[in-house]
């Protein structure tokens, strides 16, 4: 893993996008076992149920999977301060989702590098998660 | 189901805005850590075990202690549409937390992908053993007749 500093991030900069499959399985993995969760994230008849197209993916996972790809282009001396996510359409499980980001504001706040990202998940290439992230990283002229 | 021709939230719903819940004590398990670690496929070096850190998505797990008795119920179903994390510092393995919860608003939407729908919006704020504030989640919970919901975009 290696360092990000804040000088070297550009407006606009892209993330390279990773895609990951959420699974019933993963689901009720993520939960852990012994928790109760909404049955519609492991059962797709309940699912369509309730008014889907089968078993819902949670959106906390979703969060996390957000959170992790940001963190991991942070590096290691970065910081997700923030997250904040709108989930704007279902998804479904066992359909590939893409993570996608990109830089669209960075500046210096109380001797902080701080920046915020766009992020989205793509399900099919439509939008089904769009979420602001804010990250802390460090700054060139303060390494030792 | 179609569009109720005025707000199925009452004022017994409406007295539930700004109830906070006591504080309910939270333990950062490390075995919550690795499950989701693994899940994610997350070998970041400076929350693997051993590490006394846990990664920030650590918040997920933190959810479900959510007391779903004090959320009204208006609809009959109900999906998160909104999250928002803040985290002040990385959370340590073992240490305990208090979590306080509390409604924050309750308001109807028309139209969109659910129908008629309610949107509970709910905040949770932790603080560490030496009462500090250390990270917050804000949800809003869009309840729903299955009866009302169609396909395609929220929007």
């Amino acid at each position: 893993m290696t360092v990000r500093y804040w000088e070297d991030v550009q407006q606009d900069e892209e993330l390279q996008p990773v895609e990951r499959t959420p699974t019933e399985e993963l689901a009720i993995e993520f939960f852990g076992r012994d928790n109760p969760t909404n049955p519609a994230f492991r059962d797709a008849e309940i699912g369509r149920q309730q008014g889907f197209g089968g078993a819902l993916v949670p959106g906390l996972l979703k969060l996390a999977w957000i959170t992790h790809f940001v963190s991991a282009w942070a590096g290691e001396e970065g910081r997700v301060r923030s997250v904040r996510a709108a989930y704007r359409r279902p998804d479904i499980a066992g359909r590939p989702l893409v993570l996608a980001g990109r830089v669209v504001d960075k500046r210096v706040e109380d001797g902080v590098g701080v920046v915020d990202l766009e992020v989205v998940t793509l399900a099919e290439g439509q939008p089904s998660v769009r979420a602001n992230v804010q990250v802390e990283l460090p700054l060139r002229e303060q390494q030792p | 189901m179609t569009s109720p021709e005025q707000s199925l939230i009452t004022d017994e719903h409406r007295a539930a805005i700004g109830r906070k819940s006591e504080p309910i004590e939270i333990v950062v398990k490390e075995e919550d850590a690795r499950r989701i670690r693994d899940i994610l496929g997350d070998t970041d070096p400076r929350w693997a075990d051993g590490t006394g850190i846990a990664p920030p998505y650590i918040m997920a797990t933190l959810e479900p202690t959510l007391p779903w008795q004090m959320v009204p119920r208006v609809l009959p179903n109900g999906i998160l549409t909104q999250t928002e994390w803040r985290m002040k510092r990385h959370f340590r393995i073992g240490e305990r937390l208090k979590a306080v919860h509390q409604v924050l608003d309750i308001r109807d939407r028309l139209g969109g992908r659910y129908g008629y729908s309610v949107l509970i919006t709910m905040t949770t704020d932790y603080f560490d053993e030496a009462g500090e504030h250390v990270a917050s989640t804000l949800r809003t919970i869009t309840q729903f007749d299955p009866k009302g919901a169609r396909g395609g975009n929220e929007e």
